[in-house]
């Protein structure tokens, strides 16, 4: 248990706490999106990247298209989806107490867990295509962690790039802002609901079709990725964009630095006790409530 | 006559019979206990079967290395859930909004990962066996006590100032903090209360059982079922918790119980549904049509 801790050994937390921050900063994004625009908690989340996961199997497993060339194919299929979704039910319950958008998204999480098991079965699937690590002077780099941190990057940097530049986007951020002005200044908020939406389940689909590559693919691979997609949120202060990333990055540090340090069996301990120390002491976030 | 009923059948029923009204009544109890957190003060626990779990290995423990008997390791079970829900009740339920419930949605997780983790004293991911001990029957009376105590407890809070207390959070949190209420102090009591009975029934489910480990007393489907039922008989009442456990049970136990996951699915959709369609419940509804008290 006690090993001397090494510089060596902190470079290398520091370096898989990135390569894994990333991936949570651009799923978390997705449930902060919703979260800003909607005040819904989307239970649903993390099933949504199981979906994810799921289509980029699929795609390489019967049609034979790399795993990373599937990933804006999964993106759309996952956009179409969460629209549909939205448009069925989710619409229904933005403006009702949050009693009934948890309940209703979670009721949709069991769902889309029990359709995938019916329709996938629960046998671990993995999509083999890359694997191992190579070095980086004295640190071990996994090949795959490193291209899901490059797409990832690419993705959320092209999410922010689209909420900065486009007027759908200036749409987004006005209606997470205040939708009654928002709707005064001629934004289409019933669209802008449908979109974000839909882009927040391409952000979760982008991180399965990233982990397919990297964990075993499963119908009950995604509730945890709810969990940690709000600790996120959490931690940079819920409905501030940018503090997704920061959020993201923190989250992937401490659960490498859990893992090195005690044990991988309690790495969602840790997790688990971060966000209650941070309600505790900072319950607005480490970037405090404002707005982007 | 109902009550006699029950007390008098496990010496006429079958064996099977009378685990069935065992099973029951845990499910009375949970669903019971979930309501008053969830149905009473609009705080929606996502992992109360974490207190289940809580309770069986606090009772499994204190049996299996202690010697305790098992009615006072029940006892000590809703003791420790309770312990459990001090711990994470107070820095979440003083924040208002979704903290509370994803908070407990990684509770179950996290405390399953604590009991394998700590082989030495649960036996970790092989589990605990119980000496064994043939007492179904007293056990089916100590969980219908369990349930009962739970379903009168509802009515003691609901027919209270505590309880309307609890209720005006629900409605309107400000409003109540406003007229004066200790909002947190308030729901960490509900939360406490809430946390008992789960803490008791795990106990006497993991003494029936007679063995426990980390996967079969922290199952995600517990709760999802517990909610189902809540919703279903009416959240905020005092027998739509039963109504629900009994309808349900009796639904999974002779139709779906073939189809496991199809089953699972149609909880989703029920809760889909419930909350679109008819939020009160079965038993909301019949109180609108037939103007029923509250208190029912």
């Amino acid at each position: 248990m006690n090993v001397a801790i090494t510089p060596a050994m902190v470079g290398q937390v520091v370096i898989s706490g990135i390569l894994a921050g990333a991936l949570y900063s651009m799923v978390a994004l997705g449930l902060a999106l919703i979260f800003g625009v909607m005040r819904v908690i989307n239970i649903a989340h993390g099933p949504l990247l199981m979906l994810g996961a799921y289509t980029t199997f699929f795609l390489h497993s019967l049609f034979g298209l790399n795993p990373y060339l599937s990933v804006p194919v999964t993106m759309a299929v996952l956009f179409v989806v969460g629209v549909v979704l939205q448009r069925t039910l989710v619409f229904r319950v933005v403006d009702a107490p949050e009693l009934s958008s948890l309940l209703l998204t979670f009721g949709i999480s069991i769902g889309l867990v029990n359709l995938a098991q019916l329709a996938f079965t629960s046998d671990l699937r993995a999509v083999e295509y890359l694997t191992g690590s190579f070095p980086l002077g004295p640190f071990a780099v996994s090949k795959p962690r490193l291209v899901a941190f490059v797409f990832a990057a690419g993705v959320t940097g092209l999410a922010f790039l689209f909420l900065r530049g486009t007027r759908l986007g200036k749409a987004i951020r006005a209606t997470s802002q205040s939708r009654e002005v928002a709707m005064v200044c001629g934004v289409d908020v019933q669209r802008v609901h449908m979109l974000t939406f839909g882009f927040a389940s391409a952000l979760a689909a982008a991180g399965g079709a990233l982990i397919a590559v990297i964990v075993a693919i499963q119908p009950e691979m995604g509730q945890i990725w709810t969990f940690k997609s709000f600790l996120v949120i959490v931690l940079g202060g819920a409905g501030n964009y940018p503090g997704a990333l920061l959020g993201g990055m923190l989250l992937g540090l401490v659960e490498q630095g859990a893992a090195l340090f005690l044990t991988t069996q309690l790495s969602e301990v840790v997790a688990y006790v971060l966000l209650v120390v941070v309600l505790l002491v900072r319950p607005t976030g480490l970037l405090g409530g404002r707005q982007t | 006559m109902l009550l006699a009923a029950l007390a008098v059948y496990p010496a006429l029923g079958t064996g099977y019979g009378v685990r069935a009204m065992l099973q029951i009544f845990m499910w009375i109890a949970l669903a019971g206990s979930w309501n008053l957190i969830s149905g009473l003060t609009g705080y929606v626990s996502f992992g109360h079967v974490a207190f289940f779990g809580a309770g069986a290995y606090t009772g499994a423990i204190l049996v299996a290395k202690a010697d305790w008997p098992w009615l006072a390791a029940a006892l000590a079970g809703g003791v420790g859930a309770c312990a459990v829900a001090l711990v994470i009740g107070y820095p979440c339920l003083r924040l208002k909004g979704p903290y509370f419930a994803i908070a407990m949605l990684g509770l179950n997780e996290v405390l399953r990962a604590l009991v394998s983790y700590f082989e030495g004293l649960t036996g970790g991911g092989s589990g605990l066996s119980l000496p064994t001990l043939h007492a179904t029957v007293p056990i089916y009376y100590a969980m219908a006590a369990t349930a009962g105590g739970v379903t009168l407890l509802t009515y003691a809070i609901i027919t209270s100032r505590f309880g309307l207390r609890l209720m005006t959070i629900r409605e309107d949190e400000l409003a109540a903090e406003a007229m004066g209420i200790d909002t947190a102090r308030h729901k960490l009591y509900a939360f406490l209360l809430s946390a008992v009975g789960p803490g008791i029934a795990g106990a006497l489910a993991a003494r029936d059982q007679g063995y426990i480990e980390p996967v079969s007393v922290f199952p995600l489907a517990t709760t999802i079922t517990m909610i189902v039922m809540v919703l279903f008989g009416g959240k905020g009442t005092v027998w739509g918790p039963v109504l629900g456990a009994v309808a349900l049970f009796v639904a999974q136990e002779f139709v779906w119980a073939r189809f496991p996951y199809v089953h699972q699915l149609l909880f989703g959709a029920i809760i889909v549904a419930v909350v679109l369609l008819m939020p009160r419940g079965v038993l909301g509804i019949l109180q609108i049509r037939y103007r029923l008290p509250r208190t029912i």
